[in-house]
């Protein structure tokens, strides 16, 4: 093949490749699902990847969001995240069980009741 | 001295067969296109976007780099397509669209045209580019945290992620049928055993790689990670997880086998293929990433060199001092 041709054909497709990456970002934006897949809890001891579709989904867990979401409001589903009221250690409200305790208390007791541990912190956390 | 015979050699009329870099670059995308197409078919259109970008970008900076330089114009050769498609591969199909214009910079122009442009780069371009995205962004590269909100209907917990932090119980999950059918979280187009190990022996069939590294490198990932799961199967995992999961198989045929950072004699390439591989399962069973190809192969590509001094003796060539 000329030279030319290969130039030619190169500029069309670094051509045609960047119009359709754009339109892919542009039309295929990265959104939130209204009901997450899975979560990341960030924590300095190690993230935890929490999985919130074994957890609703009756294959699996099969629990009602008031299970959890001890707030749950059908109005607004946002309103039902943890951190809404849970805050950090740094921005702690006295009435309110910082996000680390809620958390812990909320998995480690469910989990145990199951007879399914967990005993060691990294059974969850990435260490 | 009278007797002494002159050896004349001439110049051989070569034949020059008619194949070049554009010809490999055609083949190198055109092997690479099953693990991509399935890539894009399990994740979507933003793995399309993702790889689209990159590979664009890629020739883009290459273009921009050849007119700043004053040098001829040099995307018609596909070497900088196969960069960025490469690139493009290792990557999570979430990737912020800046993220691939720093790599893809990155990959061209400090991973290659600074060295002098095609043949000259020391280190894979690509991997020089996921290597400091990872140390820069480590997030952006997490595939468990890039890719929450994805629900392909398998298990989409990074394997060697579950085998790192939570040991050898959590990797249950995991069959060696999903594993291999690209069934699994990971880059966009290093999750597709099968595909990769079509277009890996394509490559070497067409004679583009050479199958002295890949099959060393996948020689020294099995030894080695068989040689922990035997000293301690409770804490390590055997060789058969580890060849189908994270960047072997795609650090096995695209990545370690790149032509100007990769040996060109016998012995070199065994070694650095076979080091690597136990470098790769170093890093993973007792380094602090959950994979260590990107590392293992980026160390070798240094040694290459270095390697490469491991030469024949030239026939007929006198010993001045015996």
């Amino acid at each position: 093949m000329k030279l030319k041709t290969e130039k030619t054909i190169a500029f069309f497709f670094a051509g045609a490749l960047l119009i359709v990456g754009i339109v892919c970002y542009a039309a295929f934006p990265q959104r939130s699902p209204d009901m997450p897949v899975r979560i990341m809890f960030k924590s300095l001891a190690g993230n935890v990847l929490f999985s919130h579709t074994e957890h609703v989904s009756e294959d699996y867990y099969g629990y009602e969001c008031t299970d959890c979401h001890h707030y749950y409001d059908e109005e607004d589903p946002g309103s039902i995240s943890c951190s809404e009221c849970h805050m950090t250690e740094s921005d702690e409200d006295e009435d309110i069980p910082k996000r680390s305790d809620a958390m812990h208390s909320q998995c480690i007791d469910c989990h145990k009741e199951s007879g399914g541990g967990p005993d060691e912190c990294s059974e969850c956390h990435v260490q | 001295m009278a007797d002494r015979k002159l050896f004349v050699a001439s110049h051989a009329p070569f034949w020059h067969n008619g194949s070049g870099v554009s010809s490999r670059s055609f083949n190198m995308i055109l092997a690479a296109m099953p693990a991509v197409i399935m890539g894009i078919m399990q994740f979507g259109a933003s793995a399309l976007g993702v790889v689209a970008l990159s590979v664009s970008s890629a020739m883009l900076w290459e273009l921009l780099m050849n007119r700043l330089m004053k040098r001829p114009v040099s995307i018609g050769d596909g070497n900088a397509a196969v960069i960025g498609l490469i690139f493009g591969m290792l990557l999570p199909s979430v990737m912020p669209w800046w993220a691939i214009l720093t790599g893809t910079f990155i990959a061209i122009v400090v991973g290659k045209q600074i060295f002098g442009g095609i043949g000259c780069n020391p280190l894979n371009p690509s991997l020089v580019a996921v290597a400091i995205l990872t140390l820069s962004w480590n997030s952006l590269l997490d595939f468990d945290e890039a890719l929450l909100n994805f629900d392909p209907g398998f298990y989409m917990v990074y394997p060697l992620g579950a085998l790192k932090h939570f040991g050898v119980s959590a990797i249950s999950n995991y069959n060696i049928q999903d594993l291999i059918m690209g069934r699994q979280s990971g880059g966009i187009g290093s999750t597709f055993g099968l595909g990769l190990i079509i277009g890996g022996v394509y490559l070497i069939a067409r004679g583009h790689i050479r199958w002295e590294i890949s099959v060393s490198f996948l020689a020294g990932i099995f030894l080695t990670s068989w040689i922990f799961n035997i000293a301690d199967p409770s804490k390590y995992t055997g060789p058969v997880f580890h060849v189908f999961t994270g960047y072997t198989l795609i650090g096995a045929f695209f990545l370690a086998t790149e032509d100007s950072s990769s040996p060109v004699n016998f012995i070199p390439m065994l070694l650095y293929g076979f080091i690597g591989g136990i470098i790769t399962i170093l890093i993973r069973n007792i380094g602090a990433f959950a994979d260590g190809t990107v590392f293992a192969i980026l160390m070798m590509n240094i040694a290459n060199p270095l390697l490469d001094r491991i030469k024949p003796r030239a026939m007929g060539k006198g010993i001045e001092y015996a």
